[in-house]
């Protein structure tokens, strides 16, 4: 559903013959598309220079510790060796920390579209009254304080309300999408008419209802969106986890994984390893959501 | 209207939700005592060095199978300082003592250990490290486990077939390094492309050699904000000398690719044979053995005055132990650290981590790697790293490598003056 | 079919007009529900952020070091910060870093942006590839990308014969920034191409071929009629994106821990430092002082682009 005037092109010219002449022929409509190759290698071409850092991230992961040292990165794994991924495994109690970390993703990504979402339709609706203008701009600011200054008033908050533990680190991170989801779905709002709900109410609808019903599906694009840079700044955080979990049990993967980058370890292998495991499953996630965050954004986009 | 309303009366629905709630509290109590009185203490046991950690695993299991009270927990990655904020730090601390830690020991977080045997145990010039840092008064706030001594690392092999003598003269260095270049050999590899390898082995090692460290940083601690170009002792002044000298020998007698070579990098080269010489600690025997096993390698201090009488090594507290005064399970935690400083456990660890014991009995330093700085170490020669005593915020290291790179040394001296002069001056 | 093109715009002082201009009765009474949608989340976030925001700056006007005792000092943080040549160092570098990384960022981004909403072979494959930097953690890539600057390019450089490839840029305070630019630009161009994407496939296809009547090339029609089109996102995206470089850190400290020298600290990386290393109030200040300077920069970008973010 891109942007594709060659077929926007026989579709005008089909018109312009239906005016004064016979149509043409039916399969001038279904002419193939004619593809740019220039360009398909071109951007071929851009795409290596992102797969080579992950062939050498793969390739590493899987090599022997002595060959992972030997200062030859692009060579192929021989002999071909899952050590790195056994021992990264056992170092950082894989299964624990991946759990923990899903967890606290997942419920970051639910909390920041649900939160996020309604404060939106509430700031867009509003938007003629001081409370939520200015919320609006609140929140907004808030994305330009630096970490370092929230950090350890954070630590001694999370400390006293008991939250110094992985619901302290989920809370904390919806907390912190907020302003750029906020952001997101005003933005997107604005495109969604007032008649459907102006309509919704006519027939009875209470704006709880007009909202869950109407506007909430219609915002699954930007939702997916949102989704997306949620999960991805929850996954790789490594900053908040370390500082705000107390009990080390309860860790996430990246700070588990830190031990991998001391100054003083050059386990290679065994630290790729590592950050393939962790890896795997955001592009995992990546590839199912983004085919629907794509086919979201161009249905949502492309309409009325 | 009666029989149209089907609810329960208020009376028995009260009832019902007490009965509910007061069997829920009796077996939440119940459950809670039986965790409490029946299960052992936990005890939390942070020790983040990555070499050590499967050492200290096995450990742990079988410490926590051999008895019944005590359970320890293995943390590897808490902040600290996050902790310590929180009022919840680890139970017991087993890491690297250096300024960062000496903070938290000047404010009275750490508890007394002068009461327990093992704090007699310790070699009192050991102790003297600690206190080199700061001072809590009236307390023996960190036992240390184990001392890693560095100085030059060089490659048996290559010295013998060059027919070199270790050098205890800096006139002596010079000429090995003049007979190495004339041989086609590399005298040292640099790694400037990390900015602690410059730190911990060419401006420790170099300075170290010709200052007196220790009374040095207690008299710019005590000038603080008059710290400048006229001050009795100031990093332009005092420092001129080595770090001039040691901007000489990086130039004239290490690798040419040395800016864009790391610490890996070292690693590899040096097992390779690539150089004669390498400074850096007993870490990267580990490291170099992952190439060549069977190297012959050996060390020596990095000598800078022509007496070798000045000659000492570089030390550091790789591992030291603490229970903060906010731990719960201080009696728990001692027990354990009891356990842990037994002899034979200390002596296992050092060996197998090429560390220096720091006890009265500790078994001696056998491996000819580093055997070489044994008689520095009984001796007392030695020193904690220049580079080690200014706080963080001030980027020595990163200076440093300016100047092996290249930069002036009497402005980056200036500069570091001034960073302290104005450190001093905020607190 | 303009108005669903003006509500891409980012004019965020307009009242919100719906999709077909009509402005809404302003109600002089606000719907509970509205209420409920709102206020949590904005309690929540005073909670989190607000208070500890406040307590932080707090702290900046006192000597503490992160924890114990502390004392108020007044402005002597601010003060010292103005005249400390390191900090004003680390300010000029990341300004000039950021400056220049949203130019490359955004011009990259939006070619191929162009590219992938164009008629090529293998877009949903190329589309899934482009974005896959931006699902990796910074000190990954960082590390990796140093790999490849150490010793690659060098080999590279040395094959080919070009005398200043030959060596390791990571190595050359003058040429170090050029790396962090490359690497931060690898991991920022996805995000910022997601968003350029969303807004190509926005542009209904009669516009173009309108043009295409009209007899516009497509030079013609990119410059003239997608840029205008897709504005609002590009001020989106040169907002948050300079903001982000701002706070480089994980990949500078990955690529050259601040050096050669201190030739490429930026201000994350020295707050952060100073932050964990007992010098707190006094980074605090240093953050304050950033934040303030940010925020003035969004806001004087946010007026500068008023009057263009539509069409």
């Amino acid at each position: 559903m891109s942007v594709q005037p060659a077929l926007v092109v026989e579709t005008v010219e089909a018109t312009e013959v239906l005016e004064g002449y016979a149509p043409k022929p039916a399969r001038s409509r279904f002419r193939v598309e004619r593809f740019s190759w220039s360009g398909t290698i071109i951007i071929a071409l851009c795409a290596i220079t992102v797969l080579i850092p992950l062939y050498v991230t793969l390739t590493t992961a899987f090599k022997t510790q002595a060959q992972a040292v030997d200062g030859n990165a692009f060579s192929l794994p021989a002999p071909f060796s899952v050590d790195g991924f056994v021992e990264a495994w056992n170092l950082t109690n894989f299964p624990l920390a991946f759990t923990i970390t899903t967890l606290v993703t997942a419920a970051t990504v639910a909390g920041t579209i649900l939160l996020a979402s309604v404060a939106s339709f509430a700031i867009a609706r509003n938007w003629d009254h001081k409370l939520f203008r200015w919320s609006f701009y609140y929140l907004l600011m808030a994305m330009f304080i630096p970490f370092p200054v929230l950090a350890l008033p954070q630590i001694q908050l999370t400390g006293l309300a008991g939250l110094d533990n992985p619901a302290g680190v989920t809370f904390l991170h919806i907390m912190f999408q907020m302003s750029f989801s906020v952001l997101l779905f005003t933005a997107f709002l604005r495109s969604i008419p007032l008649e459907l709900e102006e309509s919704a109410r006519i027939d009875g609808a209470s704006t709880w209802q007009a909202y869950w019903q109407l506007i909430f599906p219609l915002l699954a694009p930007m939702s997916a969106t949102v989704g997306i840079f949620a999960f991805l700044a929850s996954w790789n955080d490594f900053m908040m986890p370390s500082l705000i979990i107390s009990d080390p049990g309860q860790q996430t993967l990246p700070v588990v994984q830190s031990i991998f980058q001391t100054q003083f370890s050059n386990n290679y292998n065994v630290s790729f390893a590592s950050y393939l495991m962790a890896m795997a499953p955001a592009i995992v996630v990546y590839l199912f959501t983004q085919r629907w965050v794509m086919e979201g954004m161009t249905q949502g986009a492309v309409k009325g | 209207m009666e029989g149209d309303i089907d609810v329960p009366s208020p009376d028995r629905s009260f009832r019902r939700r007490a009965a509910a709630v007061l069997a829920l509290a009796l077996i939440g109590s119940t459950l809670g005592a039986c965790a409490g009185a029946g299960g052992p203490e936990q005890v939390r046991f942070l020790l983040s060095k990555p070499e050590a950690i499967p050492y200290f695993r096995e450990l742990i299991a079988e410490y926590n199978d051999s008895q019944n009270e005590v359970e320890v927990v293995l943390d590897t990655a808490s902040n600290l300082q996050a902790g310590f904020l929180r009022g919840n730090p680890p139970d017991l601390g087993l890491l690297n003592y250096n300024l960062e830690m000496a903070r938290f020991m000047e404010r009275g977080a750490l508890s007394d250990l002068g009461d327990m045997p093992e704090a007699d145990r310790i070699l009192p010039e050991v102790q003297d490290l600690v206190d080199q840092y700061a001072t809590y008064p009236g307390r023996t706030s960190v036992l240390p486990y184990s001392v890693m001594a560095a100085s030059v690392i060089y490659n048996k092999e290559i010295f013998e077939a060059n027919d070199l003598e270790v050098p205890t003269t800096a006139d002596e260095l010079v000429e090995v390094c003049e007979a190495l270049t004339d041989a086609g050999v590399t005298p040292f590899y640099g790694t400037y492309k990390d900015p602690w390898t410059v730190a911990q082995g060419w401006f420790d090692y170099t300075v170290a050699g010709m200052v007196d460290v220790e009374a040095f940083y207690d008299q710019m601690r005590e000038l603080g904000t008059e710290v400048g170009p006229d001050s009795e002792v100031s990093f332009q002044k005092t420092f001129a000398e080595p770090v001039t000298l040691m901007q000489q020998l990086s130039d004239a007698c290490t690798n040419a690719d040395a800016p864009s070579k790391g610490y890996g990098d070292g690693n590899l080269a040096f097992a390779q044979g690539e150089a004669a010489m390498y400074l850096q600690g007993p870490w990267a025997f580990g490291e170099i053995a992952k190439t060549s096993p069977d190297l012959e390698l050996g060390t020596f201090p990095l000598p800078m005055t022509n007496n070798p009488d000045d000659l000492k090594v570089r030390v550091n507290i790789d591992l030291a132990a603490w229970i903060p005064e906010a731990s719960d399970h201080k009696e728990a935690a001692r027990q354990f650290l009891s356990y842990l400083f037994q002899q034979d456990v200390m002596d296992e660890y050092n060996a197998a981590q090429l560390g220096y014991g720091t006890t009265t009995e500790a078994a001696p330093v056998t491996d000819p790697r580093i055997v070489g700085m044994k008689e520095y170490y009984d001796d007392a020669k030695f020193y904690q790293g220049p580079s080690q005593e200014i706080p963080l915020t001030i980027p020595a290291a990163n200076y440093m490598q300016g100047v092996v790179l290249g930069n002036d040394v009497e402005t980056t001296l200036s500069i570091m003056d001034a960073d302290w002069a104005r450190l001093a001056l905020r607190q | 079919m303009a108005t669903v093109l003006g509500d891409v715009d980012l004019d965020l002082t307009k009242p919100s007009e719906t999709a077909h201009g009509a402005v809404p009765r302003t109600r002089t009474r606000v719907e509970g529900t509205y209420y409920l949608f709102l206020l949590p989340s904005l309690i929540l976030f005073t909670l989190a952020i607000t208070v500890p925001a406040v307590i932080g700056i707090f702290f900046s006007f006192t000597n503490s070091i992160g924890f114990g005792d502390w004392e108020f000092v007044g402005f002597i943080n601010y003060i010292a910060a103005f005249s400390d040549p390191a900090i004003v160092q680390s300010y000029l570098f990341t300004f000039g870093f950021a400056a220049v990384t949203v130019i490359v960022v955004n011009v990259v981004a939006f070619l191929l942006a162009v590219g992938l909403t164009s008629r090529i072979r293998f877009k949903t494959g190329l589309r899934t590839i482009f974005v896959i930097p931006m699902v990796i953690s910074g000190i990954v890539i960082a590390y990796v990308f140093n790999f490849l600057f150490s010793n690659s390019v060098p080999a590279l450089g040395q094959a080919l014969g070009i005398g200043w490839l030959s060596e390791s840029i990571l190595a050359n305070p003058d040429l170090a920034w050029i790396a962090i630019v490359i690497v931060t630009a690898w991991q920022a161009v996805p995000g910022t191409l997601l968003i350029y994407i969303a807004g190509l496939l926005s542009i209904p296809g009669e516009v173009y071929e309108a043009a295409d009547i009209d007899g516009a090339g497509k030079l013609a029609q990119l410059t003239r009629i997608t840029l205008p089109l897709v504005a609002g996102y590009v001020v989106i995206n040169v907002i948050i994106g300079f903001k982000g470089f701002l706070n480089a850190y994980d990949i500078i400290v990955g690529l050259t821990a601040g050096g050669p020298g201190t030739a490429t600290r930026s201000i994350a990386m020295t707050i952060v430092t100073g932050f964990s290393s007992g010098d707190y109030a006094y980074q605090m200040a240093n953050a304050t002082i950033f934040f303030l300077i940010t925020l003035a920069i969004a806001l004087l970008q946010l007026a500068l682009t008023r009057g263009r973010s539509v069409l």
